[in-house]
């Protein structure tokens, strides 16, 4: 019990920064990225050739990809949703489906769908309050954490953060704010493409390097961001680890493969119930 | 040659019924699926274990899975009737898409897993001589295709089909025009599902062998390229939609001619690819789709909505 | 006396048709100019083409000379063109302080009224760490207007800048902008509450229609019995 509630944590914890690219990319450009599964996988084959083929340290290959990736995810914005910007999220959503089989491709294409992984020495499990743990789950957790901190403090301590946030809000007040909103938008994808590569990183290292590695997270991930109010960056923290921790904890119950039926079950109660999220505010739509 | 292309006709013809389905969803109702795949799934597996299991006949089985589809459709729909947000309402879809997928992929006991299930037997297999039976499924799927669209278009053009149509451009306005809106987005769902279901008969017919792997999201992208190809909205223009789609997709396993050197992970990843930026183009480029003009005439109420 | 913000033969509109059909309008330096007219004849619309929240179709807009046309929203902030947005005009989900802030982060460099401002609003200085969105509608009017004016624009615009106030924050209101303008900035004001509005200000511009039907010294419309019933009827009965 208590161990499949620490491995919940750490499921909750790798999703943390996936959930909050979602909800700062939903904010700022208002509609789901389906593509977001594709984009971790990406980002972690990155890594992976620089990790496991160059041979460089797995933190200086994570980060290295991570910048790179972060200014990939604006070359992609420009060439795909730029264009379909005033087309409705519905559109932007059929696109965000085909960039996310067009990345899942590129990295089958390449390193076929033999799973693989990272170039990291296996270190021996310990255990702790009799709760069995490894080291790259304390990577994990640290790096997740780091990242939250970060996060916080550039949304509230920085003018790009407050820029983000206030595009969010009411993107036609920041223009005659003077905020140049395709600007913003940039640092926002740019931001979205390190949170995505972290994670995919963080789940190469939890399970393995494969085509659908990413993919099989974005249910679970728009569950967490949805259930922490899309646009709210504490919220989507507490909503990833509520998904993973209860996720794992369902197993005990219920076959493991259905373990993505947790968070369906979760969107749905909270739409029907709350559909503002647990701490998202109520939001006016157009 | 020849029985490649009739071979081709009926593929076009179950694409075509499952982007109309979609056209009625999402074009007509404003609700977008994009969990097609695994309802697409269930309509396959509810025909073919009705059959194998079951012991119904084809049109039986047929029938059923029309039903099942509907009814899980409709409990989706009821489930979100709340939320008019389209961004949440696809989120479900995909999720509850995902869910059934996995399902035939892990109720080995009810649907063999991995293995798939074989020896699914065709309508009327008995009756029509083996030699002629792919020009009397060909037969047979034109009119269920025809019939189809012919239901569609008359609850289209139906009262129902104009409340239809408010839900679709106001839901304010629809609010308005009371409880039966919100019956009516459950009816649209659930009416899309049946034929998604009807889709997924014919493609288990045809393929006589489902596994997993054919349905996955891929096919989702298949339907909307149709539908956006087509002209949202438009009925005959999704039929052509989805023609195009297939005979582009069917051809391009002819890449493997082409370019020898690749392996079939790689082709198959290439075929997809391409899928993706054609869908990605489509959507920059022709949004409106290729028969703009055709579409108008055929739905003038559709015209104003395009854009939205 | 020169004029600072001039407006010639503007068309604009959403979608077909134009909702401006040829608009002049001319604010000179240091006035107030108070635009009425009937609910649909074009004053927001008028104000947001200023703004560049939308293109302005035919015409000129000039700034102190300079053609704003095709200045983005963002950009004509920056040359001295403030604006209030009737509705929605601060961010609810950014505390007080950080609204504050965020006005003057991306206005490049320019004159600060920094002091000024806050000897205007004392009651926001008490608020800072609140959430905009749970401040009173007449504090986030306040908020605002203060946010439009932390960097010194040369022209305040202003959309309905008593709509839904209570009478107390109303009069605090024209208060504030009289204040404002006594600093040397120039106002464009678009007013339901024509008479209150009228009182502060130095011109009046009658919209109807999508042009323009009157433009005279505000004192002179104010003594107009007949044409405030004319223009001024319906508006005044949806507001009181």
């Amino acid at each position: 019990m208590l161990q499949t509630a620490f491995n919940g944590l750490i499921t909750g914890v790798i999703m943390t920064l996936p959930a909050l690219a979602v909800t700062l990319l939903f904010g700022v450009l208002k509609f789901p990225n389906f593509a977001i599964g594709a984009m971790m996988t990406v980002a972690a084959y990155m890594t992976f050739a620089l990790n496991a083929q160059l041979g460089w340290p797995l933190l200086l290959a994570t980060f290295v990809s991570a910048v790179a990736f972060g200014g990939i995810c604006i070359v992609i914005d420009a060439l795909t949703f730029r264009p379909l910007r005033e087309r409705g999220a519905i559109t932007l959503m059929v696109a965000s489906l085909g960039l996310g089989f067009i990345l899942e491709n590129i990295a089958r294409f390449i390193y076929g769908n033999a799973a693989r992984s990272f170039a990291i020495e296996i270190a021996r499990p310990f255990r702790i309050l009799d709760i069995r743990m490894n080291r790259e789950q304390m990577i994990t957790l640290g790096v997740s954490f780091l990242a939250m901190v970060l996060m916080y403090l550039l949304l509230t301590r920085t003018p790009i953060g407050r820029a983000m946030r206030a595009v969010a809000d009411n993107p036609q007040l920041a223009l005659v704010r003077g905020i140049e909103s395709p600007r913003i938008i940039r640092w926002t994808w740019f931001i979205t493409g390190m949170l995505l590569a972290a994670g995919g990183v963080l789940i190469g290292m939890d399970r393995a390097l494969e085509p659908l590695m990413g993919s099989n997270y974005v249910v679970a991930v728009f569950a967490a961001a949805i259930l922490g109010g899309l646009g709210s960056p504490l919220g989507a923290f507490a909503g990833a680890m509520l998904i993973g921790i209860v996720g794992e904890l369902s197993t005990l119950v219920i076959p493991p493969n259905y373990r993505i039926g947790i968070p369906l079950v979760v969107i749905a109660v909270i739409l029907i119930f709350r559909p503002q999220g647990l701490f998202g505010q109520p939001h006016i739509r157009k | 040659m020849i029985s490649f292309l009739v071979l081709l006709a009926i593929v076009v013809c179950f694409s075509a019924i499952l982007a109309l389905a979609l056209n009625f969803q999402w074009g007509l109702g404003g609700m977008v699926n994009f969990g097609l795949a695994g309802f697409y799934t269930l309509g396959a597996y509810a025909c073919a274990l009705l059959i194998l299991k079951g012991g119904a006949n084809t049109f039986v089985a047929t029938l059923g899975a029309m039903a099942i589809v509907a009814a899980v459709s409709a409990l989706v729909a009821l489930v979100t009737l709340r939320v008019a947000e389209e961004d949440y309402f696809a989120i479900v879809t995909l999720g509850v898409g995902e869910m059934l997928r996995l399902a035939s992929l892990n109720e080995d006991w009810l649907t063999k897993g991995a293995l798939g299930l074989a020896g699914i037997p065709r309508p009327l297999s008995d009756v029509v001589p083996a030699e002629m039976y792919s020009y009397f499924l060909l037969g047979l799927s034109v009119a269920i295709l025809l019939g189809t669209l012919w239901v569609l278009k008359v609850l289209a053009r139906s009262p129902f089909g104009r409340i239809v149509r408010a839900v679709r451009e106001d839901d304010l306005v629809a609010a308005t025009l009371g409880k039966n809106v919100l019956w009516a987005r459950v009816r649209i769902f659930a009416i899309g599902g049946a034929f998604i279901g009807l889709a997924g008969a014919l493609h288990a017919f045809y393929y006589q062998y489902i596994d997993p792997t054919q349905f996955t999201n891929i096919v989702i992208a298949y339907a909307f390229m149709a539908v956006i190809a087509g002209g949202r909205g438009a009925h005959r223009g999704t039929i052509w939609g989805a023609a195009v789609v297939m005979v582009l997709l069917e051809g391009s396993r002819f890449l493997k001619d082409v370019i020898p050197a690749l392996n079939s992970d790689q082709l198959a990843a290439i075929r997809i690819i391409i899928i993706g930026v054609g869908l990605i183009l489509l959507l920059i480029f022709r949004p409106q789709g290729f028969l703009r003009e055709h579409r108008l005439q055929v739905d003038l109420g559709d015209a104003a909505t395009i854009q939205r | 006396m020169s004029e600072l913000l001039t407006v010639s033969a503007l068309h604009a509109g959403y979608g077909a048709g134009d909702i401006l059909k040829g608009i002049d309008v001319a604010l000179p330096a240091g006035r107030i100019l108070t635009v009425i007219g009937p609910n649909g004849s074009g004053k927001s619309t008028l104000i947001k083409t200023l703004a560049g929240l939308l293109p302005a179709r035919q015409g000129e807009i000039r700034l102190a000379g300079e053609r704003l046309n095709d200045l983005s929203a963002p950009r004509r902030v920056r040359s001295g063109l403030a604006y209030v947005p009737q509705e929605y005009n601060v961010f609810r989900n950014l505390t007080v302080l950080e609204n504050l802030k965020i006005a003057r982060e991306f206005m490049g460099s320019g004159t600060s009224l920094g002091e000024e401002v806050t000897t205007l609003f004392p009651e926001l200085s008490t608020r800072h760490k609140a959430l905009a969105g749970n401040l009173s509608g007449g504090q986030r009017q306040m908020l605002a207007l203060a946010c439009a004016l932390t960097v010194r624009p040369r022209v305040l615009m202003l959309d309905e800048p008593s709509a839904g106030l209570s009478p107390k924050y109303m009069g605090e209101i024209f208060d504030t902008v009289k204040k404002v303008n006594a600093m040397g900035v120039s106002v464009l004001m678009v007013e339901q509450n024509a008479t209150e509005a009228l009182r502060i200000s130095d011109a009046c511009v009658v919209l109807a229609g999508g042009r323009v039907r009157l433009n005279a010294p505000a004192g002179e419309v104010l003594g107009m019995k007949n044409l405030q019933s004319l223009y001024l009827g319906d508006a005044r009965e949806t507001t009181s």
